[in-house]
C-alpha cells in the first residue's frame, strides 16, 4: 500500500495544510488560543473533509466538469451546516466558543483544494482517506499552536476540556501564580508562535536535505572505490 | 530590498551610540530627582540583559562578539525600554521586555541595520498587551523613597497604592470618557495638584531634559534637524487644531508634546536610523505619520501612550515611503522614477 | 494543485469526465447541468432540513438552560419555586438602566411570596464599548448579587470585573456587591473608593470597574423603589411609569 502511505506523508508533513500550504490560516490563526479550542475545530474540520472527499469522490462520475466547484461548494457547505448544528445541539458549551468559526469552515481552502486536486480524481476509499489525513495534519498543526499559546499564555494545558468530556479539568502546568503571558493568547501570538513553527518545519527539512545530500555523496565516494 | 541601502552608516555606529547615550543623562537626571532612583535600576537591568542576550544570539549566530557588542546600538535599545516601562515595574518585566527586543526584534529579523521594527518599541508594545496591567502603574511625582522601590521591583509582595498614581495621559482619559461628570481637560490638569500645569508635575520636567539632550544630538550632527521638527510640529498642529475647536475635551499642543514620550519620540525613536525612512522627504513624512498617529492613538485610543504603537505602524510604511519620495535615477531621460511614477 | 501528480496510481476510472461528454448540443449540455445542480441542491436541502428538525428541540432546550444558568449566577434557584421565566413583565427603555431598548424582568417567588427580580441592566462608560449586567435584587431591596453577561474590557486589565477572568477565584471583584442594600446607593455611597465611595477598584484598572460600579448602584436604585410596583402587575404586562 504504497500509495496510502503517500498520502499519510503528503497530509501529515509534506504537503501539510498549514506548514507546507498555509491554507485556511484565518480559523487557524483565530481559534487556537487554547488547546480544547484548537484541537475541537481541527476535529470538525477532519469530520468535514473527510466525508466532503469521500461524497465528492463517490458522485464524482455524476459531477458535470463545469460546475464542479458550485457543487463542490454545495457539498461542503452542507455537511458543515450539518456539523455546526450537531455540535450546536450535542456540544453547545463549546460552540458558543467555537460557533463563528464552524462556519468558516465552509470556506477553509483546505477543504476545497483537496477535493478539486484529489477527491474528484481518486476513488473513495483513497479520497476518504487523503481528507482524513489531511485533516489530522491540519488537527496536529492548530493543537500544538493551541496548546503552545495556552501554556505560554497562561500555564495550563486543555483548560475548557469539561466543555467537549464533562468531569475533566485543565492540567495547571505552571505554578498557580504565575502571571501569564497575555499576547500568546490574543491575536498577535498566534502569528508569533505560527511563524517559529514554519521556521521550525524548514529548520527540519533543510537538516533532512542535507543528510539526504551527504548519505548520497558517501555512497558515491564508496561505490567508486 | 527595494531599493537604497537602508541604513546610512556614518564612520562608527558606536560613537554614535554612545553620544545618543550621553543625550538622554539630562531627561535621566530629572527623572530621579522627581520619581526617584529606581529607574537607575531599571536601566542598569536593561543594560546587562541587553548585552547578555546580545551575546548569546550574536555566538549562536557565529558573528563576532567583540566588535558587535561595542556599537552601543543594544545599550541604547536597552536604555529606551528602561525609560518607556513604569519605573517600578517588577523586574522580570523589563527583562522579558529587553530579552524581546534584543532576541526578536533585533536578531531574528537579522541584526543591526536588518530589522524592520524599532526593537525598543516592540519590546513596549509587546509588554503592554501581555501585562496591561504593570505595564499602566507609574509612580507618583514626588515619590522618591528608592527602599520602596526597590521592593517594587525586586519584591515578592508588591504594595503599590501608596506608589502609583495615573499619569497625566490616563487621568485626562479616563475623566474625560466619563459622560456623567461633565469634566473638562482644565478641571483635570487644573484642579488636581499632583499636576503641573504643562505636561504634568516631574513628566515636564523630563520631557525638558529630553529635548535638551535632543538639541545637542542635532548640534552634534548626530540627528537630523527635520524628524523632530516634523515630529513635534505635526504633534503641535494637530493637537492645536482640536483644542482651539473645544479646548475642554481636547488637550493643548503644550500638554501633548510635554507628556508621556513625545520627546523622547521625537528625538530618540523617531530618528531610528535603521527602521525609518532613508530619503529626506521620507524622514518627514515619516516623523510626522508617528506624531499624527500618535495623538489619535492617545485621544481614542485604548491604551496609554501611543508613540510605541504608533512608530510600529509607521515602520510598516517604510519601505512605501521610501519608494514613493525617492528622487528620479540619475541620467534618465524620461524622468520617471524606476517604479514608473511621474516625478 | 490540480497538476496529473496528484492522480495516485491507485486511479481507477477515466479522466476528468466531463471532456468527454462534451460532445452533444450546447442547449442540451447546459439542461443536464442545470438537473444535476438542481438534484444536488435538493438532496443536500433535504439532509439540512432534516438535521435542522433533528437538532431543534435540543437548541430550544439549551437556549432556556443558557437564559437560566446565567440567571443561576445571580440567583440560586433553590431561593425560588415558580416558573421564572413564564413569571416575566415588560421594563420600557430606561436610561436609569442604561437600555435604550425594553427590556425583560424575571419575579421568583417562593410559596407565592415575592423573593426576588431578575433583570438586565448596561454600562455604557467603560473602557471599550457596553457591559452588560445581570442584576437580581431581594424582596427586601438588597443586591442578591450582579454579574457581567457581555463586555469587551481590555483582557487582562479591565476584565476582572467577570469573575470567570478574575484572578482572585476566592474572593472575585464583584462578590462584593452581593448583600449591600439600596440604602447604600441612595446615601451616595456606591461609588469606587477612588471616587469617595466603599467599592475597591484594582489599581490602574479604574475605568471598568467605575463603569459597572455607577451602573449596578443606579440600576438598584430604580428597580427597588419600583419593586412592589413591578411584583404586583399581572405577568406579561408592561410597567407604565406614572408621569412624574
Amino acid at each position: 500500500m504504497n500509495a496510502y502511505r503517500e498520502i499519510t506523508h503528503n497530509g501529515l508533513w509534506k504537503q501539510n495544510a498549514v506548514l507546507g500550504q498555509m491554507l485556511g490560516l484565518c480559523s487557524l490563526l483565530a481559534i487556537s488560543n487554547t488547546a480544547v479550542n484548537a484541537i475541537s475545530l481541527g476535529l470538525a474540520t477532519i469530520l468535514v473533509m473527510g466525508m466532503a472527499s469521500l461524497i465528492v469522490s463517490t458522485l464524482r462520475g455524476l459531477i458535470p466538469y463545469e460546475i464542479r466547484i458550485p457543487v463542490f461548494i454545495l457539498i461542503i457547505a452542507a455537511l458543515v451546516t450539518v456539523v455546526d448544528m450537531a455540535m450546536n445541539a450535542w456540544l453547545h458549551e463549546l460552540y458558543l466558543v467555537l460557533g463563528i468559526f464552524i462556519p468558516l469552515i465552509v470556506v477553509n481552502c483546505i477543504v476545497l483544494a483537496r477535493v478539486e486536486a484529489f477527491a474528484a480524481k481518486n476513488p473513495p476509499g483513497a479520497a476518504a482517506f487523503d481528507g482524513v489525513m489531511m485533516g489530522i495534519g491540519f488537527v496536529w498543526v492548530i493543537g500544538l499552536l493551541g496548546a503552545i499559546r495556552e501554556f505560554v499564555g497562561q500555564g495550563t494545558l486543555f483548560a475548557g476540556i469539561d466543555m467537549v468530556i464533562p468531569g475533566l479539568s485543565a492540567i495547571q502546568v505552571l505554578p498557580e501564580d504565575y502571571p501569564g503571558f497575555l499576547i500568546a493568547i490574543l491575536p498577535p501570538g498566534a502569528f508569533f508562535v505560527l511563524g517559529l513553527m514554519i521556521a521550525g518545519r524548514n529548520w527540519l527539512d533543510a537538516r533532512a536535505n542535507e543528510r539526504a545530500r551527504q548519505r548520497l555523496l558517501l555512497a558515491g565516494q564508496s561505490s567508486h572505490a | 530590498m527595494l531599493n537604497s541601502p537602508y541604513i546610512t552608516k556614518p564612520a562608527s555606529v558606536s560613537a554614535v551610540m554612545f553620544k545618543v547615550l550621553a543625550a538622554l543623562l539630562p531627561g535621566i537626571a530629572a527623572y530621579v530627582w522627581f520619581f526617584g532612583a529606581g529607574i537607575l535600576l531599571q536601566i542598569a537591568l536593561a543594560s546587562i540583559t541587553a548585552l547578555a542576550a546580545e551575546a548569546a544570539v550574536l555566538a549562536m549566530r557565529g558573528k563576532p562578539l567583540g566588535l558587535f557588542l561595542k556599537d552601543g546600538s543594544a545599550l541604547v535599545t536597552a536604555w529606551l525600554i528602561a525609560l518607556t516601562f513604569p519605573s517600578i515595574a517588577p523586574w522580570w518585566l523589563i527583562v522579558l521586555g529587553v530579552l524581546v527586543a534584543i532576541v526578536v526584534a533585533k536578531h531574528l529579523y537579522g541584526g543591526l541595520g536588518q530589522n524592520p521594527f524599532n526593537p525598543a518599541m516592540v519590546a513596549f508594545c509587546v509588554m503592554i498587551v501581555a501585562y496591561p496591567q504593570l505595564m499602566s502603574q507609574w509612580p507618583a511625582a514626588g515619590f522618591t523613597d528608592f527602599a520602596a522601590e526597590f521592593r517594587a521591583i525586586f519584591g515578592a509582595d508588591r504594595h503599590l497604592d501608596a506608589i502609583v498614581m495615573a499619569t497625566p495621559l490616563d487621568a485626562l482619559r479616563t475623566v474625560l470618557r466619563l459622560p456623567e461628570t461633565r469634566a473638562t481637560v482644565e478641571g483635570v490638569l487644573g484642579s488636581n495638584a499632583t499636576f503641573g500645569n504643562i505636561g504634568g508635575r516631574g513628566w515636564e520636567w523630563v520631557a525638558l531634559g529630553y529635548l535638551a539632550g535632543g538639541l545637542w544630538l542635532i548640534q552634534q550632527g548626530v540627528i537630523s534637524w527635520r524628524v523632530p521638527t516634523a515630529f513635534l510640529a505635526t504633534l503641535g498642529l494637530i493637537s492645536g487644531a482640536f483644542a482651539l475647536v473645544d479646548a475642554t475635551q481636547y488637550a493643548g499642543p503644550t500638554f501633548h508634546l510635554f507628556t508621556g514620550g513625545a520627546m523622547l519620540g521625537a528625538f530618540f525613536i523617531a530618528t531610528d536610523p535603521v527602521s525609518g525612512a532613508t530619503t529626506v522627504r521620507g524622514q518627514i513624512i515619516f516623523a510626522a505619520g508617528i506624531a499624527l498617529l500618535t495623538w489619535i492613538i492617545r485621544t481614542f485610543g485604548a491604551y496609554p501612550d501611543g508613540i510605541a504603537f504608533a512608530t510600529l505602524l509607521m515602520n510598516i510604511c517604510v519601505p512605501l515611503i521610501d519608494m514613493r519620495t525617492q528622487r528620479p535615477v540619475f541620467g534618465r531621460k524620461t524622468g520617471k522614477t524606476p517604479d514608473g511614477r511621474q516625478p | 494543485m490540480s497538476d496529473p501528480q496528484d492522480r495516485l496510481p491507485l486511479d481507477d476510472t477515466p479522466p476528468a469526465p466531463g471532456e468527454v461528454q462534451r460532445q452533444p448540443g450546447a442547449m442540451k449540455v447546459s439542461a443536464r447541468t442545470a438537473t444535476v445542480l438542481l438534484l444536488f441542491t435538493i438532496v443536500f436541502t433535504a439532509l439540512m432540513a432534516f438535521t435542522h428538525d433533528m437538532t431543534k428541540p435540543i437548541l430550544d432546550a439549551s437556549a432556556q438552560a443558557q437564559k437560566l444558568k446565567l440567571i443561576g449566577e445571580v440567583l440560586p434557584p433553590t431561593l425560588y419555586d415558580n416558573d421564572l421565566l413564564a413569571d416575566a413583565v415588560t421594563l420600557p427603555a430606561t436610561p436609569a438602566l442604561g437600555l435604550d431598548e425594553p427590556s425583560l424582568a424575571y419575579r421568583a417567588r417562593k410559596g407565592g411570596e415575592p423573593v426576588a427580580l431578575v433583570f438586565e441592566a448596561c454600562a455604557n462608560n467603560g473602557y471599550s464599548g457596553r457591559i452588560g449586567l445581570v442584576l437580581a435584587v431581594l424582596a427586601d431591596g438588597r443586591l442578591r448579587a450582579v454579574r457581567v453577561s457581555q463586555h469587551k474590557e481590555t483582557p487582562g486589565l479591565g476584565d476582572y470585573i467577570d469573575p470567570k477572568k478574575d484572578k482572585n477565584k476566592s474572593n472575585p471583584w464583584i462578590e462584593q456587591f452581593s448583600g449591600q442594600g439600596y440604602d447604600l446607593a441612595l446615601g451616595g455611597h456606591w461609588k469606587v473608593k477612588k471616587d469617595g465611595g466603599r467599592f475597591d477598584a484594582r489599581a490602574g484598572a479604574t475605568i471598568s470597574a467605575r463603569a459597572v460600579t455607577n451602573a449596578s448602584g443606579k440600576a438598584l436604585i430604580w428597580i427597588a423603589e419600583r419593586r412592589a410596583a413591578l411584583f404586583a402587575l399581572p405577568a406579561g404586562t408592561t410597567l407604565q411609569e406614572k408621569t412624574p
